[in-house]
């Protein structure tokens, strides 16, 4: 049994839980809302972050391989904070083979930022009895903060390692394969249980199946309130927040750029114009 | 105070703590505060000579062996300690993958407000507002740190270039005379090791090495399919370039790891710069911003690699390159080679 789950109790050899963001997909045209403090949003159409289907597919295969070599089940466990679009991202998570999920759900959650949300997730571990692993991906698309899951890292006590380009267990834990900059890749072994934050392009996220669809539909998803989190008020949403919002704009175009026009023929005689006599680079 | 957590590497200062000088040195001017710069290695004193050059008012030490090599762990309670201490108005570190991974812990322990991947900040009245890249930087984001007490702050590298030594004006500011030079004494060696670092090597270790290309052609992920990188591949070759790519192309396989541009692959200045399919995240910019001339192709006209580009073309990179390649090669009077790859998506 893992230390993880010898501390908790729990039987499970080991315990995942991912957390999934639902973000407006990427190629939605974005426009300020009315009051400038965040996107339009009512009408786009919402997608898992694209880090997060990364950390989803480490989280399966981490259990799937300890299953295979130790014969004892591991169990994956997804989590959301929104509303019916994180139930959405969740049900994709369950399609895509997690056990179960839990939604976080309270009108109180609107606003808020990283901390109320790192806040909210190790809250919502606990209450669910702790985990071996937690997962996050690396960043979210939307907002590009890349610092919820090492600040619930730090609420929850436990170890991190944040851009993970690879994880396996190990006796004494995990082995984590860390991306730094100027591709440097440093290995680490951590003490479980610990925070991993999942960079793009550690795996090949699978597609869910139609049998994964349909065994979705049966599968446990749990549904909190911030009651049930044993959070006040003021501890979530934007009054949570300790960063209030005072503007989201479009940025200023920078002047330097000249766009070249016409058919693509035309577009490009120009272009190769422009290279020759004015930047003098070909 | 401001202070400033800087990175070091091989006993030298890393670029992003001479932009964090610059960041903090407009904060403290604009405040009326004073600028602190903390070093924390297993021997802090080989790098307070270089300290020095960024002109800070005071430089302090923190000494210990479990400082290095580096783990968040120690990073954050040696910050606690020292801001614990201090108090300074804000703490800042580069949003790099030390910065980004010990100051958020030290914001959530001691529950203060933290801005990440700063890239702009302005006074409105007694509050400082940062701005942050929000949606792969198409949209900025203002926000105002509540309360009274430390505030964190991750700069964007790049987003505080710091003078070039030659400039008028710049330097240490000298009329402050030496920064005052504090050792700071916190018992580091107590704490439990959770993580341990048991190696490091080079992702994409030799082969392909872009730094001293003349002429870059680069593809993103609006090439879509591995099969169709050989558009890019022809224009390089009509241009004589060489062959770059940004993030999702090397993860998706279709070109292996050391084409990589950007934060986590090569950083490149070429005299030309051809950006095809890439939107322009601040990690591919990073890489390549500073290319003196750089020309964006691509369909989105508010994606932000436009904001550094000189040249521009919105439209559907399957028709316009083939046609830069075909005007290039009439140009320098070359023909297509054999079973060239690049034309074959008109009907597309
Ligand atoms: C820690 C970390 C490190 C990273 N390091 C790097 C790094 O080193 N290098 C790097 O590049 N990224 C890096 N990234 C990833 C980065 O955040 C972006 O995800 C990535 O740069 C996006 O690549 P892209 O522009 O090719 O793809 P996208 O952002 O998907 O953009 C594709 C673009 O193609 C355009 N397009 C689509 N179809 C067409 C068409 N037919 N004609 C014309 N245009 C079209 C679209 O409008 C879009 O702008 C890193 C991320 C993290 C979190
Ligand atoms: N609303 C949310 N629900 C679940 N997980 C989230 C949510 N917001 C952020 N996360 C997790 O935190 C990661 C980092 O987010 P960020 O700090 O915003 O870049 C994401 O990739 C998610 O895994």
């Amino acid at each position: 049994m893992s230390p993880g789950a010898a501390a908790s109790g729990r039987d499970t050899l080991m315990k995942v839980i991912v957390c999934l963001r639902p973000v407006p997909d990427p190629a939605s045209r974005l426009f300020v809302n009315e009051d400038r403090t965040w996107i339009k949003d009512a009408e786009l159409s919402f997608v898992t972050n694209e880090a997060d289907t990364h950390a989803c597919e480490a989280a399966l295969e981490l259990c799937e391989r300890v299953s295979a070599s130790r014969s004892e089940a591991g169990e994956v466990v997804v989590l959301s904070i929104g509303r019916d679009r994180a139930a959405r991202v969740l049900r994709e998570g369950l399609a895509m083979g997690a056990a179960r999920a839990i939604h976080l759900a309270d009108d109180d959650f609107e606003g808020g930022d990283e901390y109320v949300r790192a806040r909210m997730i190790a809250r919502a571990v606990e209450k669910d009895g702790g985990a071996d692993v937690l997962l996050t991906g690396v960043q979210s698309d939307d907002l590009g903060g890349g610092v919820t899951g090492v600040m619930a890292a730090e609420l929850l006590g436990w170890a991190h390692a944040s851009v993970v380009v690879g994880v396996n267990a190990v006796e004494a834990g995990l082995r984590a394969r860390r991306e730094l900059e100027g591709g440097l890749i440093e290995t680490l072994e951590l003490a479980t249980p610990c925070v991993l934050t999942i960079q793009l392009g550690i795996n090949q996220p699978r597609y869910a199946t139609l049998r994964g669809i349909m065994a979705a539909k049966k599968k446990e998803m749990k549904t909190w309130s911030r009651g049930d989190l044993g959070m006040a008020a003021g501890d979530v949403g934007s009054e949570g927040a300790l960063c209030q919002v005072t503007e989201v704009r479009v940025p200023e175009r920078d002047h330097r750029v000249q766009m070249l026009s016409g058919s693509p023929a035309e577009a490009a005689a120009r272009l190769v114009e422009k290279l020759r006599l004015e930047a003098k680079v070909i | 105070m401001i202070l400033i957590v800087a990175e070091h590497a091989d006993d030298r200062l890393k670029p992003i703590s001479r932009e964090l000088a610059v960041l903090g040195r407009e904060l403290a001017d604009d405040l009326g505060r004073t600028l602190t710069v903390a070093i924390l290695a297993r021997d802090p004193a080989s790098l307070v000579e270089e300290c020095r050059a960024l002109g800070p008012d005071r430089i302090v030490t923190v000494a210990g062996d479990r400082l290095e090599p580096y783990d968040p762990d120690v990073w954050t309670a040696a910050v606690e300690a020292l801001v614990s201490e201090d108090e300074p108005a804000f703490v800042l570190a580069g949003h790099t993958s030390t910065g980004y991974d010990f100051l958020p812990r030290v914001a959530a322990r001691t529950g203060r407000p933290l801005v990440p991947a700063c890239i702009e900040w302005q006074r409105h009245g007694e509050r400082v507002v940062f701005t942050r890249p929000v949606f792969n930087a198409k949209m900025h984001m203002r926000v105002t740190p509540k309360g009274e007490g430390p505030c964190f702050v991750t700069a964007a590298p790049g987003a505080f270039p710091p003078r070039e030594p030659d400039e008028a004006g710049s330097g240490p500011p000298q009329d402050g005379g030496e920064p005052r030079l504090d050792a700071f004494d916190v018992d580091l060696s107590g704490l439990p090791v959770r993580s341990k670092r048991i190696g490091r090597e080079s992702a994409a270790a030799g082969a392909l090495d872009l730094g001293s290309a003349d002429i870059i052609v680069a593809g993103g992920r609006g090439i879509r399919e591995k099969e169709h990188f050989g558009l890019i591949d022809d224009l390089a070759e009509a241009l004589g370039g060489a062959v770059g790519a940004s993030r999702p192309v090397v993860d998706s396989g279709w070109r292996p790891r050391d084409y990589q541009i950007g934060s986590s692959g090569q950083t490149v200045s070429p005299r030309l710069y051809v950006a095809v399919g890439i939107s322009g995240a601040v990690q591919h910019l990073v890489g390549m911003q500073s290319s003196r001339c750089i020309v964006a192709i691509n369909k989105d006209a508010d994606a932000p690699i436009f904001k550094v580009a000189h040249y521009g073309i919105v439209d559907d990179l399957f028709s316009v390159v083939p046609e830069i390649t075909r005007t290039v090669r009439a140009l320098k009077g070359q023909s297509p080679p054999v079973g060239s790859a690049g034309s074959g998506r008109e009907s597309d």
